[in-house]
């Protein structure tokens, strides 16, 4: 009965867990040419988000979304430096962060979003009922729901597989793959880890003493939502890049939520049961 | 100043542009109005089976029409659930796990088990009324009442409980900042709930003493959650602006706040001191005023946490507590 139950429901075993894959994204070497953005798009079959102009520098695609899986932000910078003004660009290519905790997985009530043997966050397509509750648990405003009248996958919730496809077959994310500066680095995330804070040590003795990784196990973002499989390497805070200092897991808040609606409750049946039992 | 320290582009909280840190939820009013009916019937039932098993005889002849304002309010909430689905077609794949981590598993399987047992507990009601004859009315009258009672009040306060609970547990400023979301829906849900109750037993000339008990019930539910939203309001703070002073200000304050809370206390205790038909007049309006105030309160809450998932500094703003 039991196997019936799965079958039905398409409940399959996982498979045996495999060295962690992730990406190590270090800005500094972004030069904004969004090879990866196209390349995603091109590699997954996504649609085109249409045609704005937003007037926010080179960044014409605004934020991830449900078909936009990597996003370059061009982030402009002015100061005087006493010749007159001193410009940098920081250039960052966002992307689903592949959390170790990750909120939308945790939210979701299908089982549709799994942690694969890659330690990857995956939404299973035929198995997301797009309930729409993963899209505001994501704190970095990943994930997101198809509109359910759409022409692509309508109606279910879709986020960066890091090339779930391409990695049953050894090969690199199709974004890690384009980008031409290494900017992008994929593989094994403890590997990844030294390479990162090799080169930050290089980029701090450099003087770049703003850069920080994001989203490494001893950092501060790691408290509630745990080490980012996929984590950067970035030249200011992580604010300016939109990244929230400490991202929030909402699991470590929900007991004591619980716990206020249930005082509540009981203390309805309380004053219900002395109201009614207290009648002269 | 050192090489690598440039200013904040823009000033203010200088995030990226104003793109907003987290994502806009996708649910539509389905949604807020499911809330408002599965709170009221959690509310309902649980203010019939108070009554029930500790109120006089007439308490629990007027109340136990509480069972059928569930079971009625019941109705509409899995349609309602599963037609804001982006893919309503695979709506049983909620109850494909069971995942109580996840506030929506907890809430589909819970709405699957309460409403089955409002049901049966409603048809045996009107089983020992003779309002339901024959084999149903057979079947309907072997249902172990005390269980259905016990069951459905643990499975109905978890409904009504649940909802804020999962607002609450997103990156949605407004949602998330206070701790007191989920005790705030529960509070308006059994409000709604047992004021429906007072309405039905108002409508069926119930005794005075029935009408003024269930009215008690209802301030009770009422004052609190007067004091939990005022909790949360400041706990919120700046946060809740969208809420309190944006577009949706005066359906919160009047509806809400104004109309749905306070004039029903003060009209209930008005009819505290009348008998017959000015206290069932003053009753059922004050009834029907939580009620309407428990639907503006979801839906203020709800479109006020779209608003503010814009808001980018008080995404900043949660994430650095
Ligand atoms: S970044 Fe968001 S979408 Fe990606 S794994 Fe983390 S919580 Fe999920
Ligand atoms: S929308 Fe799909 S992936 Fe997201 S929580 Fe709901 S079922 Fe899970």
């Amino acid at each position: 009965m039991i196997d019936g139950y799965k079958r039905l429901m398409n409940i399959e075993k996982p498979p045996t867990p495999k060295t962690a894959k992730g990406f190590f994204t270090d800005t500094s070497l972004c030069i904004g040419c969004k090879a990866c953005e196209v390349a995603c798009k091109q590699w997954n079959q996504l649609p085109a988000d249409g045609f704005a102009m937003t007037g926010n520098s080179y960044d014409n695609t605004g934020t991830l979304g449900a078909t936009t899986w990597r996003h370059v932000q061009f982030i402009e910078q002015a100061k005087a430096n006493g010749q007159g003004q001193e410009q940098r660009w920081l250039m960052m290519s966002d992307v689903c962060k592949h959390c170790a905790n990750a909120a939308c997985l945790e939210a979701c009530p299908t089982g549709a979003l799994v942690r694969t043997e890659y330690g990857t966050v995956y939404v299973q397509q035929d198995i997301c009922n797009g309930c729409g509750f993963c899209v505001p648990a994501c704190p970095f405003g990943v994930i997101d729901r198809t509109p359910k009248h759409g022409h692509f996958e309508a109606g279910t919730a879709h986020k960066c597989t890091l090339c779930y496809d391409r990695l049953k077959d050894d090969m690199t994310p199709a974004c890690a793959k384009s980008c031409p500066t290494a900017s992008i680095q994929f593989g094994d995330v403890e590997e990844l880890r030294t390479r990162a804070r090799r080169r930050l040590g290089e980029l701090q003795a450099r003087g770049e003493s703003k850069a920080r990784l994001y989203g490494m196990p001893e950092g501060r973002e790691a408290e509630e939502v745990g080490p980012l499989h996929a984590f950067f390497l970035l030249l200011d805070e992580p604010e300016r890049y939109n990244l929230p200092a400490v991202p929030r897991l909402p699991r470590k808040t929900m007991a004591q939520r619980y716990g206020w609606s249930a005082a509540v409750g009981v203390g309805f049946a309380l004053v219900g049961a002395l109201v009614f039992g207290g009648r002269r | 100043m050192d090489a690598a320290n440039f200013p904040r582009q823009g000033g203010g909280d200088g995030g990226y542009y104003n793109y907003p840190v987290v994502r806009r939820p996708v649910w539509t009013w389905e949604v807020p109005a499911y809330f408002w009916l599965g709170g009221m019937a959690a509310g309902a039932y649980v203010t019939a089976a108070l009554a029930q098993n500790f109120g006089s005889a007439d308490d629990r002849r007027v109340a136990a029409g509480g069972y059928y304002v569930a079971a009625a309010a019941l109705v509409p909430c899995a349609p309602l659930l599963i037609a804001d689905l982006g893919r309503p077609d695979r709506f049983y794949h909620m109850l494909r796990i069971f995942k109580p981590l996840s506030p929506m598993n907890l809430g589909a399987w819970t709405l699957t088990a309460l409403t089955p047992i409002a049901f049966a507990r409603a048809a045996s009601h009107a089983a020992s009324t003779g309002l339901l004859r024959g084999p149903l009315g057979t079947l309907a009258r072997l249902v172990p009442t005390r269980l259905a009672e016990l069951a459905g009040v643990v499975l109905g306060l978890t409904l009504a409980g649940y909802s804020g609970v999962l607002l609450a547990a997103t990156n949605i400023p407004l949602w998330a900042k206070s701790k007191l979301l989920g005790g705030l829906f529960m509070a308006s849900g059994l409000a709604s709930g047992s004021a429906a109750v007072t309405l039905q037993a108002a409508w069926r000339g119930a005794p005075d003493g029935s009408l003024h008990r269930l009215a008690m019930v209802e301030s009770a539910a009422s004052a609190g959650e007067m004091a939990i939203l005022t909790g949360y309001l400041l706990q919120s703070g700046k946060t809740a602006r969208p809420l309190t002073s944006g577009r949706l200000r005066a359906p919160f304050w009047l509806g809400a706040v104004g109309a749905g809370t306070l004039l029903p206390l003060l009209v209930h205790r008005m009819a505290g001191r009348r008998q017959g038909r000015p206290l069932r007049i003053l009753s059922s309006a004050a009834a029907l005023c939580t009620i309407a105030g428990s639907l503006a309160l979801r839906w203020t809450i709800f479109e006020a946490g779209k608003v503010s998932s814009e808001d980018q500094a008080a995404s900043f703003e949660l994430s650095s507590e």
